[in-house]
């Protein structure tokens, strides 16, 4: 017997959903058999913004777009105006940006800890792992002055050069951090509970992947080896030595260790930045804000963040604001298209579990 | 940068200007190839990248409002997973009642970026089944992402300061009254008069 049809509306305010959006849900018993995704509680309207703002404000907004990761968008934001204006970094602020960068997706990827297991119902796991995040908001609080929000990459390098003795706190955390993961992997990946919710849930068809447009973690547990670190490579990544961990599967599970062995590997990444980091000028200095113009041009510039493929599409016609700049998150394909597809067939329980494991943020795809 | 490292770049640009009529191509750089179209050449175009030069990922797609042309540029950024290439394809369609064809059949996610431009832009997308609404909500005024809308006029219209506020006095003001400080030059020019 066929059961009875039922609408769910889960969000815009709900504990399981990550930010503020909506999913409509069409269920039958438990199971979905219809998913649609609702936006439009966010809109902040940041690309309109920066349209009226000179270029050095407009970086003032940018990291806004994304609460726990908004380095990505900083390191975007500068590198689209250095690619139109032609505009030369000093060897040392890319080393810096790249510490930057992988300190940032270690910090998401804590906080994912949380989140991730939070939906499980395994509350201890977020109480260690975003206590252990405050670790890394220290030294960000050191080298920035700000804890979330940084301002700290723009178009010429970045702000401040490390202060006194940041190196040495910082290998002592990346040391810390790297036995604590040692302590996750008991709590949660040896939990059968977490186990057994993931496996199987939410699968991803490897073949399809691409085309649906699938980046960041969740194509890395579809088996394929993509990261744009290694496949656009920007910064100075390619004179860095690192893997891209990869697991055939598809599913939560797959996806949730493919992160863990990323921040073993962002561990890893920072220490090398560090030793290998060479003196000299961190800020090739713009000219006054107010009188700054970029030649006519556009340019397409991609991160990897901790979330997927992070890109911005900048066009300047010539004068002291940007023409338009359109900000891509992974979490527009990865929220919308994708998830109302993984839903279908799914459990009502494991929404805010898949959701999680997609790394889906509002406030990209609205922008 | 060598000619020989721009091959793969350089091979597909050959290749579309044999079988498309081009308005203009060029590799951008290493990585990055543009192409520009008409708008009914989109969907040729976009497939035969898909299906015959394996630009099997769609990444990104904008709009760009060139208000002084009278002109929307629509921009499809591709990717190529195994020779790791970004390939632009560029097309202008009029502000009034610019269509374009809908591509959501080539890649789905595509429909998003559909809805998200018909909204914000005014551009019609041929044959787009969705949503109507996707960010805004019950929005009768002109598509915001337009460069004519102007954001603060339709603030000030729209709406109004919050009860207690009538005297619409800058907290600057309050400050000097309070403490008889003279305000600075640079903090007089931004006062509301």
């Amino acid at each position: 017997m066929r059961e009875k049809s039922t609408t769910l509306y889960i969000g815009p305010q709900h504990p399981g959903i990550t930010g503020n959006m909506m999913v409509k849900l069409q269920v039958e018993g438990d199971t979905i058999v219809k998913a649609e995704t609702h936006v439009g509680y966010l809109h902040r309207g940041f690309e309109k913004l920066m349209e009226r703002r000179n270029w050095l404000q407009s970086f003032t907004i940018v990291c806004r777009i994304c609460v726990p990761e908004p380095d990505p968008n900083e390191e975007n934001y500068s590198r689209a105006v250095e690619e139109i204006e032609g505009r030369e970094v000093p060897e040392r602020a890319k080393y810096i940006r790249v510490m930057t960068l992988e300190l940032a997706r270690i910090a998401t990827y804590l906080l994912w800890y949380g989140g991730q297991s939070g939906s499980a119902g395994l509350l201890t796991m977020g109480q260690w792992s975003v206590g252990d995040r405050n670790y890394i908001l220290d030294l960000f609080e050191d080298l920035t002055g700000g804890r979330v929000y940084h301002m700290y990459i723009w178009p010429g390098g970045v702000r401040r050069d490390l202060p006194e003795g940041f190196k040495e706190k910082a290998l002592r955390t990346m040391d810390y951090l790297e036995k604590r993961l040692d302590d996750y992997d008991k709590l949660l990946f040896e939990n059968s509970i977490f186990q057994k919710r993931a496996k199987g849930v939410g699968i991803i068809d490897k073949n399809k992947a691409i085309e649906w447009g699938v980046v960041g973690p969740p194509l890395r547990g579809c088996g394929i080896q993509s990261d744009v670190r290694k496949d656009d490579p920007y910064e100075v990544y390619d004179k860095l030595d690192f893997e891209v961990p990869a697991m055939e599967g598809g599913d939560v599970w797959t996806r949730a260790l493919v992160r863990r062995f990323e921040i073993r590997q962002s561990i890893n990444l920072v220490r090398q930045v560090l030793d290998k980091m060479p003196g000299g000028e961190y800020y090739n200095k713009i000219p006054n804000p107010h009188k700054w113009t970029i030649p006519a041009g556009d340019a397409f510039v991609k991160t990897e963040s901790a979330r997927g493929e992070f890109g911005y599409y900048m066009v300047s016609d010539g004068g002291n604001k940007p023409r338009r700049v359109h900000v891509k998150g992974p979490a527009y394909v990865h929220g919308i298209t994708l998830l109302e597809n993984l839903l279908v067939g799914e459990n009502v329980a494991d929404v805010s579990f898949i959701m999680n494991s997609l790394g889906t943020c509002p406030p990209e795809i609205e922008r | 940068m060598s000619e020989n490292n721009l091959h793969n770049e350089q091979k597909l640009l050959n290749l579309l200007e044999k079988k498309f009529i081009l308005k203009g191509g060029s590799v951008r750089r290493e990585r990055r190839v543009e192409v520009k179209v008409e708008p009914k050449e989109i969907v040729p175009v976009l497939l035969y990248a898909k299906e015959n030069s394996g630009y099997t990922a769609f990444t990104h797609m904008s709009c760009v409002d060139w208000i002084e042309d009278g002109e929307f540029e629509v921009v499809y950024i591709l990717w190529h997973p195994e020779e790791k290439i970004n390939f632009f394809v560029k097309t202008r369609v009029s502000r009034d009642n610019g269509t374009l064809p809908n591509i959501d059949f080539i890649w789905r996610q595509a429909n998003t970026y559909e809805r998200e431009i018909r909204e914000m832009f005014g551009i019609q997308f041929e044959g787009l089944v969705g949503r109507e609404e996707f960010i805004l909500e019950d929005w009768e005024h002109m598509p915001p992402m337009r460069r004519d809308f102007d954001t603060v006029k339709f603030v000030e219209k729209t709406y109004f300061e919050r009860p207690g506020r009538e005297d619409a006095k800058d907290v600057r003001e309050y400050v000097q009254e309070r403490t008889d400080e003279e305000l600075p030059d640079f903090a007089k020019k931004y006062s509301r008069d």
